[in-house]
């Protein structure tokens, strides 16, 4: 009997949890109720319909219509927590005041909350299905007492429901007007989580690359097995071996509603890094993902182009230059810039770098300007497909106190492709959003491409040329005099001084192609590279 | 609570290609009395394999692996096919979700 329990239990414990999101998310609605209980009694009949079909579904597609239709129901979930975060986005701040008014009891408003019924609809019917499927095989196999088995499924749901009842419960006792910030960010993680469980099944049917077999491997410490881990996976989405291709789907899902509520949203918060100060709910590593996508008006970026292969078990000592040159007096001439980074390769698909960053503006005297971290993680074997991917994520501390600190996050993309004259050609491509935070931060999301393509002559000599922008606000791109637009000539070649380890290096100038461009730039660095 | 189960010798299958799929190596395994037969399937690494879990039992099982993220219910008297790997040499244990006592073995990745 408690063997059947816990069975139950851990199939309950996903939906419950979901729903008592849910619930927390819809307090002082009216009629909440009725939607609630209507999507809870949904997703009980299609369990029931789902286990009595679990063959023919199984059966379906060539095989892999259970995979499908998890796919399915997951993306339809994500796709309406998404739509409820943009919604509150526009009108959660309404409904907070209102409450404060008020009282909590009357909240007003067309809220969505159809879309709430659907996703607590189909969380009870997949993990309900298959409670039923397995709660029937022990009927069917007599294993157990009718009895006993009756005791034990009643006392899993019971388990199940009451975590729910205690998340939810926990939730009612946040102030109302930042109960929705909560929420908003629980359903957020939510939504990312079944978006990468999405790709788990696509995986698994074969119709999606892993990208990567288990990017990382966190099951030493916790599985999804544990029931703690379990709710991890359904709260956040974790996952202890995650392919590259959900971590994809994890962040893009983030990514695409958050930009989307931000977008839509009227305007935003004080400054200063609201969700940073609110407590629990708001987990420092979403943060840190999330920092990289909403930006600083002109938040500096380097010229410089970043690789996606990690330099595993290697370390690295990197000096970086950048001089601008313009009219005399226009404040875009001789502004010149200093870098030195550390770093290292501690595992196959992580290299983590500390940089110090120094500038002179106008030729005056050089200081202290900046501390930064930067991370690369590489998400595919290196050749193994048609192209190299990797996603950077970079924390920059100014050393000035009026500053904005900045979050800079994207995707680095590498390929060869292509030859002239006979020599291959390679080519690498940078999308790194930049968000501020702190003081003097902003709102604003700035976009900084970086291309670079060049010609495999000879490993000491490699030309090509390389295109930078800089847009300071992706949702208000401006007009494109505006932005920043560079182009120009760059020659990278490496030294090779085994065992003692290579030199690297590279040169380039770039010609300003906007008035809100300098009219040249040289940047050049110079890498040491040592494998230990 | 699953009752205990029988050891069955009969339907030991060898690890032989199915043809279930075109190009994937194919494996099959199957269900019997909570088991699994094979409990130990080597592989190669680095490849993706398509497996067939065929169930022999009456009542549904659940073929499920947090080691290789993958979980598809198979009906009592069917058969499924799971797309696995490519994978990183080592061990990967999987078990069934709904007898996880008894149903257990693992995919030896070489």
């Amino acid at each position: 009997m408690l063997g059947a329990a816990i069975i139950v239990f851990r199939e309950v414990l996903e939906a419950a949890l979901i729903v008592g999101i849910v619930l927390a998310a819809s307090t002082g609605a009216p009629r909440r109720g009725f939607w609630i209980s209507t999507g809870l009694a949904g997703g009980v009949v299609g369990a029931g319909v789902v286990a009595l079909f679990a063959a023919e579904i199984a059966a379906a597609a060539a095989g892999i219509g259970q995979e499908l239709l998890n796919a399915v129901i997951l993306l339809l979930a994500v796709g309406m927590l998404g739509w409820h975060n943009i919604w509150m986005s526009r009108h959660g701040r309404e409904l907070a005041a209102t409450a404060r008014e008020v009282g909590d009891a009357v909240i007003s408003g067309a809220r969505p909350l159809y879309v709430l019924a659907v996703v607590v609809g189909l969380a009870v019917l997949r993990e309900g299905s298959e409670t039923v499927l397995f709660l029937y095989g022990i009927a069917a196999g007599g294993g157990l007492s009718a009895g006993s088995l009756l005791a034990g499924g009643i006392l899993g749901v019971a388990g199940g429901v009451a975590v729910g009842a205690a998340l939810y419960l926990g939730l009612l006792r946040i102030p109302t007007r930042r109960l929705f910030t909560v929420t908003s960010w629980m359903v957020l993680l939510l939504a990312a989580g079944m978006a990468s469980q999405a790709a788990g099944y696509l995986v698994q049917a074969d119709l999606l690359p892993p990208l990567g077999d288990a990017i990382w491997d966190t099951s030493a410490v916790l599985t999804e097995d544990s029931v703690v881990g379990k709710a991890l996976h359904t709260l956040i989405g974790y996952v202890s071996r995650p392919d590259g291709i959900q971590i994809l789907f994890y962040l893009a899902t983030l990514s695409a509603i958050w930009l989307l509520t931000r977008a839509v949203g009227g305007p935003v918060k004080p400054r200063s890094a609201a969700p940073l100060s609110r407590g629990a709910a708001t987990p420092l590593i979403v943060i840190l993902l999330l920092g990289g996508l909403g930006t600083g008006s002109a938040a500096h970026a380097q010229l410089k182009v970043r690789y996606p292969i990690v330099d595993y078990r290697e370390v690295e000592i990197e000096h970086f230059s950048e001089i601008t040159f313009d009219k005399p007096k226009s404040g875009l001439s001789n502004n010149q810039r200093y870098t030195n980074e550390y770093g290292f390769g501690p595992l196959p698909n992580w290299f983590v770098e500390l940089g110090n960053e120094f500038r002179a503006l106008n030729g005056e005297n050089i200081t202290y300007d900046a501390t930064e971290i930067e991370n690369y993680l590489q998400l595919t074997p290196t050749g193994k497909y048609w192209g190299d991917l990797a996603l950077f994520a970079e924390y920059e501390q100014t050393a000035h106190k009026a500053d904005a600190k900045s979050f800079i996050f994207g995707p680095l993309a590498q390929t060869e492709f292509g030859e002239i004259a006979g020599f291959g050609a390679l080519h690498t491509l940078n999308l790194l959003f930049t968000r501020t935070v702190g003081n003097n931060s902003t709102e604003a999301t700035q976009l900084n491409t970086a291309w670079q393509s060049r010609l495999l002559v000879n490993p000491l000599i490699e030309p090509g040329f390389e295109y930078y922008s800089q847009i300071n606000q992706i949702l208000n791109p401006g007009k494109p005099a505006d932005q920043q637009h560079r182009i120009g000539p760059v020659l990278v070649g490496l030294a090779n001084f085994a065992p003692y380890g290579k030199l690297k290096y590279e040169a380039g100038y770039l010609f300003g192609l906007t008035s809100a461009t300098e009219r040249g730039a040289v940047r050049w660095r110079l890498e040491y590279e040592i494998p230990f | 609570m699953p009752r205990p189960a029988p050891l069955s010798f009969a339907l030991i299958l060898a690890i032989a290609p199915t043809g279930a799929a075109a190009q994937e190596p194919a494996y099959t395994l199957v269900i019997k009395d909570h088991q699994f037969q094979p409990t130990e399937i080597e592989i190669p690494a680095g490849q993706k394999i398509a497996l067939t879990v065929k169930n022999n039992d009456t009542t549904p099982e659940e073929f499920e692996s947090t080691e290789l993220r993958r979980e598809k219910v198979v009906a009592g008297g069917e058969q499924i096919i799971v797309y696995i790997g490519p994978l990183k040499p080592g061990k990967y244990e999987f078990f069934g979700d709904f007898n996880p006592k008894t149903a257990r073995g693992h995919i030896i990745a070489k």
